[in-house]
């Protein structure tokens, strides 16, 4: 072996174990702290004294490809000073983490999400600061929220899910840091199209909109994911068609953050009576699209106190094919009855 | 028409004219047809069983299968309207025609005796055949009911499809074309045609697939696979089993009175086949 | 012959028949009946809201476990990751582990039984996700050097090390303790003999008297040593208690239990709390003060 040869080997060799050792500890993670050193064990649990299930793990392979992946556990748990720690309090979504917004420069924060949110139809609090009927009924942050995790999408032929390599390459000219890199081509495709799967977001919402006492106590009128999955987007998502609209497609207004979700009452809302239509006429959905069109009961359930002429057209339908087919499975049994015991005798005229 | 012989003998065995090779290819294109659009189609109605996904994966799942259905569903369709002009053609050359060269007149009260008349429009013999067969399935008689050209079963399989083509035709192409349709119809019109076409869609699938099959496959004395809807021709048992009254009226009219052989249920049926063993 | 293929024939067909009758009724008239049942319940919700929400209160168990039960599949795209849903957990779990089906210990005391020192539950209780209760808790006085090893949390059967082919905690597999008595082949503490007892005590709890009871508890828990190992025998570099080399554990492994980090912490914890652990029952006072 020449020295030459040698010397590359053991060029390769360092990488490889600086590649394979090294980084892969924490590659992308902000884990600073080396919190992981003991939350990377899934064991790290306890029963607390309300007797509720505390899991203390934290999966290393998926919070790398969560959207958190760059802020610090002690972004988030702001009251863990030290390593051991004791029991830490409630995360407190709304805090000011150690990330930079880049465009103003300012802390990042969830605040304005916050702002959103008390402008909603789901605010705890009223128009004029009194908290409303069944206020606990009401979502905070971790209702709906996750860890969100990351999308990403390739353009580079065609459109399909994962990241381009292909594109990869063309950052990698300018962009020296790979996990810069990859989080930032994360974070970009998955801010282009929707964080969540609409099948996600639809069982997101059933947790309180299917549940029939939350419905009966706050008037809904229907188990919404229930009958959405009774219409053909619902159906498509549950195959997982991606382009057929979930819950916040429509109940969203266009353009406006899905935290700032308005009650079908509010005359500023997508979902308002003569608003409907602008929803459905979205470029991407149904062009062209009536007031008419919008007539259409998206939520119509089997339930005549919902939608009773709904409910008889299928109860029409209903008797209809029960009718003529139980008769006729009838006579096929009697048919093959007949055909079992041909030579039976029942007295009979002759 | 006239190039079909009412009764064809193939060693020995003697059949009966039922269906043209147009009337033939007709059904077989609906038979396909009907099979894609139920395949593609239930396991949207049916989207919370196990089996949907599976089903739908065949069809090419959510992006292809419904271009699959309308596919069919189109194909089914154009075949509606060729049936329709079809049928005004051959009533109005074999039948109107004939009927005003004879009488030298035509009013609109001889049309209506004449449609009334056809051969699958359901008559008071249907419900007597109907009473009949309940008599005889519940052991009151040992004779069938002596069935015409078109039994009340096969009027039904007639009119089922016709009135369901109509409904769940009419209903998806509502929904296909909802922004157009929405124009001149409210929107509650799509819930209805969603109601509309999936359950009568279930109501024509489960009457074809069990009721119809039934009668002309699996029945013991036509399994295991009734051969008419490909040849056109009903061997002479299962004419005397199903139509007698016609059966007998053919073999008159072929002046062959000597051989029309006797009417039975199908328990004599097989007792003859055990005798020829 | 032929006779007899068409009898079976129409029988068999008469039995589908009734199924064809079962899906008509299910997809037809079955469901008028549901909507009226699903309707009248919805409206007994409205009407008794408070008694039924006392009756959720009630239930509470049930929700707790069927909860433990409710499964999320996230669709990533180019990824689906499945896994179970803690109400109000936000990180995600990503992986599964089966229940431990040798271990008798926890069928009383679960499978998180440490809770009494308060800022030492959750490590002992990730301990236990891969050490036998007994491993810790029970001294053979055997004799000979002790031996540990793995065995499968779902077979219970003794199997080869997990350790590198998993990531570190994830093992489906626990460490055991062998005895060796001296008599007979060398058994693991978990044995079948002490399983079958445990069980037929559980079993037959409810026909005993209390003085029986007492009597049992006391057998089953006689190997339990007083004092469990604690957490520096084994995180210290002189002689850890459990062989980890032998259970398999590679060099870099060791060196990171042993290291100055970790060893460091226990001793931390060692200082400020274990007083406390060994002396549980003064835990509270110490609270207060």
């Amino acid at each position: 072996m020449s020295l030459k040869r040698a010397a590359r080997l053991y060029i390769v060799g360092f990488i490889f174990i600086v590649l394979n050792f090294y980084p892969s500890k924490n590659l992308f993670s902000a884990d600073v702290g080396n919190c992981l050193l003991c939350h990377k064990y899934p064991g790290l649990s306890r029963i607390d004294e309300q007797g509720k299930m505390k899991l203390l793990y934290v999966n290393e392979d998926i919070f790398n490809i969560s959207v958190h992946l760059k802020v610090k556990c002690e972004g988030c748990h702001t009251d863990i000073k030290k390593i051991p720690h004791d029991p830490v309090n409630k995360v407190d979504c709304l805090v000011e983490c150690h990330i930079v917004e880049p465009s103003s420069e300012q802390k990042f924060s969830h605040k304005d999400v916050d702002n959103y949110v008390k402008k909603s139809v789901h605010a705890a609090l009223d128009k004029y600061g009194m908290p409303k009927k069944f206020k606990e009924d009401l979502p905070t942050c971790k209702n709906c929220h996750d860890e969100p995790l990351y999308r990403p999408l390739s353009f580079f032929k065609q459109v399909r899910p994962g990241i381009s390599e292909a594109a990869l390459g063309r950052c990698r000219v300018c962009h020296k840091k790979e996990d810069f890199i990859i989080r930032f081509y994360n974070h970009v495709t998955t801010r282009l199209h929707r964080t969540r799967n609409p099948i996600n977001i639809a069982e997101v919402c059933a947790r309180c909109h299917d549940d029939p006492l939350l419905v009966e106590r706050h008037n809904l009128g229907t188990r919404a994911v229930f009958s959405y999955g009774e219409t053909f987007h619902g159906k498509a998502a549950r195959f997982l068609d991606e382009r057929v609209p979930d819950c916040l497609d429509c109940h969203v207004n266009t353009g406006e953050s899905v935290h700032q979700m308005l009650s079908h009452k509010d005359s500023a809302a997508i979902t308002y009576r003569e608003n409907k239509y602008l929803a459905c006429s979205n470029i991407e959905c149904h062009p062209g699209t009536s007031q008419q069109f919008a007539s259409y009961k998206v939520h119509a359930e089997f339930n005549l106190d919902q939608s009773p002429v709904q409910y008889y057209f299928t109860l029409f339908f209903i008797i209809l094919t029960g009718g003529t087919l139980l008769p006729l499975m009838a006579i096929i049994f009697l048919d093959l009855i007949r055909r079992l015991f041909p030579d039976a005798v029942i007295p009979r005229r002759r | 028409m006239e190039k079909y012989p009412l009764i064809k003998t193939i060693n020995g065995r003697r059949y009966f004219y039922r269906f043209s090779l147009n009337q033939r290819v007709q059904h077989i294109i609906l038979a396909l047809s009907v099979i894609i659009l139920v395949l593609t189609g239930m396991p949207l109605k049916f989207h919370n069983a196990g089996w949907a996904p599976y089903l739908y994966k065949i069809f090419g799942g959510i992006k292809a299968a419904p271009i699959v259905h309308k596919a069919a569903g189109s194909i089914l369709l154009i075949l509606f309207a060729y049936h329709i002009i079809y049928l005004v053609y051959v009533i109005y050359k074999y039948q109107i025609v004939p009927l005003r060269d004879k009488e030298r007149r035509l009013t609109s009260g001889m049309i209506l005796k004449l449609l009334a008349t056809q051969p699958l429009v359901p008559n008071m013999k249907d419900a007597r055949d109907i009473r009949d067969l309940m008599t005889y399935l519940l052991y009151f008689t040992n004779k069938r009911p002596d069935g015409d050209a078109f039994t009340w079963k096969e009027k039904f399989d007639y009119w089922a499809p016709f009135w369901g083509m109509v409904v769940i035709g009419l209903s998806g192409l509502i929904m296909w074309n909802k922004v157009l349709a929405t124009k001149i119809v409210p929107g509650i019109v799509i819930n209805f045609s969603l109601i509309a076409h999936s359950d009568e869609a279930l109501l024509a699938a489960l009457f074809l697939f069990i009721w119809h099959w039934y009668n002309v496959h699996f029945s013991i004395s036509v399994f295991p696979m009734g051969m008419v809807f490909i040849t056109g021709y009903l061997p002479e048992e299962l004419m005397i089993e199903e139509h007698y009254e016609y059966y007998v009226k053919i073999m008159k009219q072929a002046g062959l009175d000597n051989e029309i052989r006797p009417p039975h249920g199908a328990h004599s049926e097989l007792s003859t086949d055990e005798a020829e063993k | 012959m032929k006779n007899i293929f068409y009898k079976l024939y129409v029988v068999a067909f008469m039995c589908l028949t009734v199924w064809f009758i079962v899906i008509i009724w299910n997809v037809t008239f079955h469901h008028v009946i549901e909507e009226y049942e699903n309707r009248k319940e919805l409206e007994e919700v409205a009407t008794i809201k408070e008694q039924k929400k006392r009756e959720a209160e009630k239930t509470k168990f049930e929700r707790i476990i069927l909860q433990s039960e409710e499964r999320v599949k996230h669709y990533l795209g180019y990824r689906v990751i499945e896994e179970q849903r803690i109400e109000g957990h936000f990180h995600h779990i990503g992986f599964d582990i089966g229940p431990d089906n040798r271990s008798y210990c926890i069928r009383c005391h679960g499978d998180m039984p440490h809770d009494k020192v308060r800022d030492l539950r959750a490590f002992l209780n990730m301990h236990a996700f891969f050490i036998a209760c007994q491993t810790c808790h029970v001294k053979t006085e055997g004799r000979g050097p002790r031996v540990y090893k793995w065995y499968d949390r779902k077979t219970g059967e003794l199997v080869p090390s997990p350790v590198l082919t998993y990531r570190a905690g994830t093992y489906n597999a626990k460490i055991i303790q062998i005895e060796n008595t001296g008599v007979g082949e060398p058994q693991r503490v978990d044995s079948q003999e002490r399983i079958d007892f445990a069980s037929e005590f559980k079993e037959r709890e409810k026909e005993l008297s209390e003085a029986q009871k007492s009597k049992a508890k006391k057998m089953i828990h006689e190997i339990v040593s007083k004092q469990p190992s604690i957490c520096e025998d084994c995180h210290q570099r002189e002689s850890p208690l459990l062989p980890l080399h032998e259970l398999g554990y590679p060099r870099d492994r060791i060196d990171s239990i042993l290291s100055t980090e970790v060893v460091g912490m226990v001793k931390k914890y060692t200082e400020f709390y274990m007083p406390r652990m060994l002396h549980p029952g003064e835990q509270n006072k110490e609270n207060e003060k």
